[in-house]
């Protein structure tokens, strides 16, 4: 485990595991934190597999045991397989997922690692596979997710493995 | 403009996706009027995050006003006599936040709940993530600074 937890909700009522956890003790944000998750998956142009891909590879890299764990029901219902999402490893670019989830692995990986370094060889490939919209699209979603799994590990707390769960979008 | 919009800033960049724009803003704004973490916290901790990631849009931009010299000295905020010490417990943590987030210690975070308890802790946390996603992107999108007046390079060195 990674520490203690660091910050607990005294008052957990909701049945809801989000508002439930340590976020509900900050109300006046937690309402537009959930807002723009919902958004994020449901109003822009890349669908859910799509949107699954990047939060996964968010999620391996920043090493967020709830986030790695988590498979979201609308992803799946998209068509992300398991096979696919253990094809979401270092080596991606040998494996056998597409272009564009190749791509969208290569992007999170840029943001995690080095975003002020990104090559005009990677911006064309991305431009060629990609509208404009749905790369600030797949931008806002990377950057949510790893605000997100970066909020659950500096809580503290985290078990050192978790199974696999299927959840739906928190309301 | 940038690579991938028309946009040259942060928010024209969004106003491509309408419904996530208006819902990232509330979220921003919502930062910045909370009771649990002051703003002006808030904002040293933005700017420090902005000097670690070398991002001059984002040292340029100001979304609560400090006073000058404490950005000047923002570099050396666990000496200089213009941070506080609820700055500095809030400033240590983001630091380690900054270059790795696997390494915060119960001890950084009880620095910062000895001052603004557990909701002030949560605060920080869910803030800096938003920081710190933003200046990504800001670099990642290859967002243009103004000019860049020297003192800006000198406080990104």
């Amino acid at each position: 485990m990674t520490g203690s937890l660091r910050a607990t909700n005294p008052n957990p009522s909701s049945g809801n595991m989000i508002r439930d956890s340590a976020l509900g003790l900050v109300p006046e944000t937690l309402d537009h934190y959930m807002g723009l998750n919902r958004k994020i998956w449901e109003s822009g142009l890349l669908g859910p597999a799509a949107i699954e891909i990047a939060r996964l590879r968010n999620a391996r890299k920043v090493n967020c045991v709830f986030c790695k764990s988590v498979r979201y029901d609308i992803a799946r219902a998209d068509g992300l397989s398991e096979d696919k999402v253990a094809m979401i490893q270092d080596d991606f670019r040998d494996s056998a997922l597409s272009q564009r989830e190749k791509l969208i692995l290569a992007f999170t990986d840029q943001f995690l690692n080095d975003p002020g370094g990104l090559t005009d060889a990677l911006k064309a490939e991305l431009l060629a596979q990609f509208s404009q919209t749905e790369l600030v699209h797949l931008s806002m979603a990377v950057a949510h997710f790893s605000g997100f799994s970066r909020c659950a590990v500096s809580l503290g707390g985290m078990p050192d493995s978790l199974p696999v769960m299927e959840i739906s979008l928190p309301s | 403009m940038s690579w991938l919009s028309n946009g040259d800033d942060r928010e024209s960049t969004l106003s491509v996706l309408p419904d996530i724009a208006e819902n990232f803003t509330a979220l921003y704004h919502s930062l910045w009027v909370q009771p649990h973490l002051p703003a002006e916290i808030l904002e040293v901790c933005r700017l420090r995050l902005a000097q670690l990631h070398r991002s001059a849009v984002e040292w340029q931009r100001r979304d609560c006003a400090i006073p000058t010299a404490k950005s000047e000295h923002l570099a050396r905020w666990d000496t200089h006599s213009d941070f506080s010490d609820a700055e500095r417990a809030c400033l240590a943590f983001t630091e380690v936040y900054a270059m790795d987030t696997q390494a915060l210690t119960d001890e950084l975070a009880a620095g910062v709940k000895g001052h603004f308890g557990d909701a002030g802790l949560v605060m920080l946390v869910e803030a800096l993530g938003i920081f710190d996603g933003m200046t990504r992107l800001s670099l990642l999108w290859q967002l243009p600074a103004d000019s860049i007046h020297p003192a800006v390079g000198e406080a990104l060195r």
